[in-house]
């Protein structure tokens, strides 16, 4: 489905690779494979004990202090249920003064239940596909206006305390961009080592591969900021000025 | 203001003798330049790994026909549509047509050096679309009617007053420095934009052929909300930005975000593919990708300058330079200042119109060491230098002095010949009597010399030359008599 403008431009790059044909020849093999000695590429998805896992979710807490991401270990679904009412509670929207949550249609958000959680405290969480079947509009708008979005998230990686989540139906970006608090839940064997190996998984898991990448992969490392007025960190400049990450122990 | 790389030295002038931009440039300096050296040390493979990752763009660079022509493939297997532009002119009439046929009124944009190259926001602007920038530092600079002054921190010129007195006149908000709390006041004003806007712009940082997707990376958000919310999303790409595998962004990710701002990863990383599905609540419906020529293809075909095509913009090199400290950004007169600048804008404006850049560096090997990819800038500064001395036919370059050229060839047939050398300097010894001197030091010399002491003193000739004085010394005694 080569366009025209596809075709000229390659055949001129054809030419200017052959132009600039450089005296050494290109060495054989992939760049990765002739650093062996430098770069380890993965070679096999890890299966981890209980306690390898608690000590990633350790490193985890440790690299989230710099980049002021909030991570509470919670043991059990209940208790994450029971963190995040008291956190909706203790928070206050930032654009008006209505209090809304958008949450993803996702079986682990599911189950923490959170409309009955937040019943009495009047807080509405909406799963926003579910609440305004057929009106995309009033879905969206239902996002814009909530002051927290809860997400799940595919994994998350240790050495830089960074979630990575894909866009499937009822997961959708905004919920993780567009409100002022974002806050993520996750299970403990989420956790991955490094993006080294998560790249490998989504390489080699047989689930990942047939799903492919998705529309969107996003890779999120603690709450949005800035430092272009005079070099001075301030947090919320577009995305979520808050970000709170739950992970489940038990 | 335009700015044009012809008036380097004018504009560097102003902005050393500007105090708020030396602090400003100094601050910079200090917090990104020593930061993103630490960050390489302390990567888990070592600072080794930049050559790794010099390795993975060059082999790229090699394949670029056939890694392109995938990419396109697979990015339209997902839905997407891409364009292939051979200039600015056809990057520039394709995002115009496509925001004509969509009838697209409002465009948010995230930082983009290569919409800054093709000069996008004009364009879109002459064409009635209203453009906002959302990058803060690009928001402040496209409020001020400026251009960007640094590849990550476009604002970094501007003081905290500066800012707070543009917001109160052009957002009407109380006036404040206070950098929070005018922050807020861009977020409230920029979140409306994104929730209304029918097009988002962004750059791309790195693309992967095997996946056929692009990768935008920020800290702030915007590109995020701009790639998210409008219905159409239009990615523009540097045709050089492409890898082949997934597995390659590791390290590049890794290295990019400590070269850029001494984070392991910056806040939001996107891998978009195409547009969002049916079921899917956000995300755009249609996604466009413009892979962009505009001279880089005779960088590829010069074998001295194709390195220069592994960059990826992380501007790591202008934290370190000790001449971009000086001058500033805007010195540079283009999209891409600093030591990067200095290579990239003469070989895609012309050699001799952006000819004082390359001179103006110091080829101190800072560059080198700060870049995430180990690239060799001081080689190819001084290639174009040579260039500028001797002329070339293939870059169109003349000799920027004849002049200079003859008096080194003289100087040359001089320097081969003991005895004509001998005397050349004998006369300039006693023609160094007659010129003004400062604290033993030749303060100006005559023309056509005169342009070497314009801004520096020279060291007068000794009165004995050391050969002179070796013989004698050896003759002398173990002393010798001076």
């Amino acid at each position: 489905m080569a366009s025209a403008d596809q075709q000229t431009f390659l055949d001129n790059l054809r030419q200017a690779l052959s132009k600039g044909a450089v005296d050494a020849p290109v060495p054989a093999g992939d760049p990765v494979d002739r650093h062996a000695d430098i770069y380890q590429p993965q070679t096999r998805i890890p299966s981890r004990s209980r306690e390898e896992s608690l000590s990633l979710l350790e490193q985890v807490i440790q690299e989230s202090e710099p980049i002021n991401l909030k991570v509470t270990a919670c043991s059990d679904i209940q208790a994450a249920a029971m963190e995040i009412s008291r956190l909706a509670v203790e928070s206050q929207p930032e654009f008006g003064d209505k209090k809304q949550i958008a949450a993803w249609n996702h079986p682990l958000i599911k189950g923490l239940n959170l409309p009955e959680a937040l019943k009495d405290t009047g807080i509405p969480v909406a799963f926003p596909e579910q609440t305004h079947a057929g009106d995309r509009e009033k879905q969206r708008q239902w996002i814009f206006d909530a002051y927290i979005g809860i997400t799940a998230a595919d994994y998350c990686l240790a050495d830089s305390a960074t979630l990575a989540m894909k866009t499937r139906v009822g997961e959708d970006r905004s919920v993780s961009l567009v409100p002022s608090i974002h806050i993520a839940v996750i299970r403990l064997e989420q956790i991955l080592g490094s993006l080294k190996e998560l790249y490998y998984i989504l390489d080699n898991d047989p689930k990942h591969v047939k799903e492919g990448l998705t529309p969107c992969l996003t890779f999120i490392t603690g709450p949005s900021k800035t430092a272009d007025i005079e070099a001075t960190m301030v947090h919320g400049a577009h995305g979520p000025r808050e970000v709170h990450l739950f992970v489940v122990t038990g | 203001m335009i700015p044009t790389p012809e008036k380097y030295i004018d504009t560097a002038k102003k902005a050393v003798a500007d105090p708020v931009l030396q602090k400003a440039l100094t601050g910079l300096q200090e917090r990104f330049g020593r930061g993103a050296a630490l960050a390489y040390q302390q990567l888990p493979e070592g600072p080794d790994l930049r050559h790794v990752a010099h390795d993975i763009r060059m082999d790229a660079i090699q394949h670029l026909d056939s890694l392109l022509e995938e990419l396109a493939g697979n990015f339209r297997k997902k839905g997407g549509q891409v364009y292939f532009a051979r200039d600015a002119q056809e990057a520039v009439a394709y995002c115009l047509k496509v925001a004509k046929a969509n009838n697209v009124r409002r465009v948010v944009k995230g930082k983009s050096m290569v919409t800054e190259e093709i000069r996008l926001n004009t364009a879109l602007d002459e064409a009635g679309i209203e453009t906002l920038e959302t990058d803060l530092g690009e928001y402040i600079i496209q409020l001020a009617n400026e251009a960007p002054s640094h590849i990550i921190a476009p604002a970094v010129h501007k003081s905290k007053e500066d800012v707070g007195r543009l917001f109160e006149n052009k957002l009407g908000i109380d006036y404040t420095d206070d950098p929070p709390s005018l922050t807020q006041a861009a977020r409230k004003t920029l979140r409306k934009k994104f929730l209304a806007a029918d097009m988002g712009i962004s750059g791309c940082n790195l693309a992967c052929a095997e996946t056929g997707h692009i990768t935008t990376v920020s800290n702030e958000g915007n590109i995020r909300m701009a790639s998210t919310l409008p219905r159409i999303h239009m990615v523009f790409m540097g045709m050089e930005r492409v890898v082949p595998r997934l597995r390659d962004l590791d390290i590049l990710l890794r290295l990019l975000c400590r070269g850029a701002a001494a984070q392991k990863l910056g806040t939001y990383i996107s891998h978009i593919s195409g547009p969002a599905g049916l079921d899917n609540l956000d995300g755009p419906e249609q996604v466009h990708l413009v892979i962009l020529d505009n001279g880089r293809s005779r960088m590829l075909a010069d074998p001295d300058f194709r390195e220069m095509l592994c960059c990826v913009r992380c501007a790591a090199c202008l934290n370190v330079c000790p001449v971009y400290g000086k001058i500033g950004g805007h010195s540079y007169g283009f999209a891409y200042s600093g030591p990067v600048g200095a290579v990239v804008t003469p070989l895609l404006v012309g050699i001799n119109r952006a000819a004082d850049l390359c001179q103006g560096e110091t080829l101190c090997g800072a560059c080198q060491n700060a870049c995430p990819i180990n690239i060799d800038l001081p080689r190819m500064l001084l290639l174009l230098r040579a260039k500028l001395a001797d002329g070339d036919a293939k870059w169109q370059v003349s000799r920027r002095s004849q002049l200079e050229k003859a008096a080194y060839q003289i100087w040359s047939r001089i320097m081969q010949n003991r005895r004509v050398y001998d005397l050349a300097v004998g006369v300039a010894k006693v023609f160094q009597r007659f010129l003004p001197t400062s604290k033993g030091l030749l303060r100006s010399l005559p023309p056509p010399f005169n342009g070497w002491t314009k801004s520096r003193d020279m060291q007068p000739l000794a009165g004995e030359s050391f050969s002179r004085w070796w013989k004698n010394s050896r003759e002398g005694g173990a002393h010798g008599k001076r």
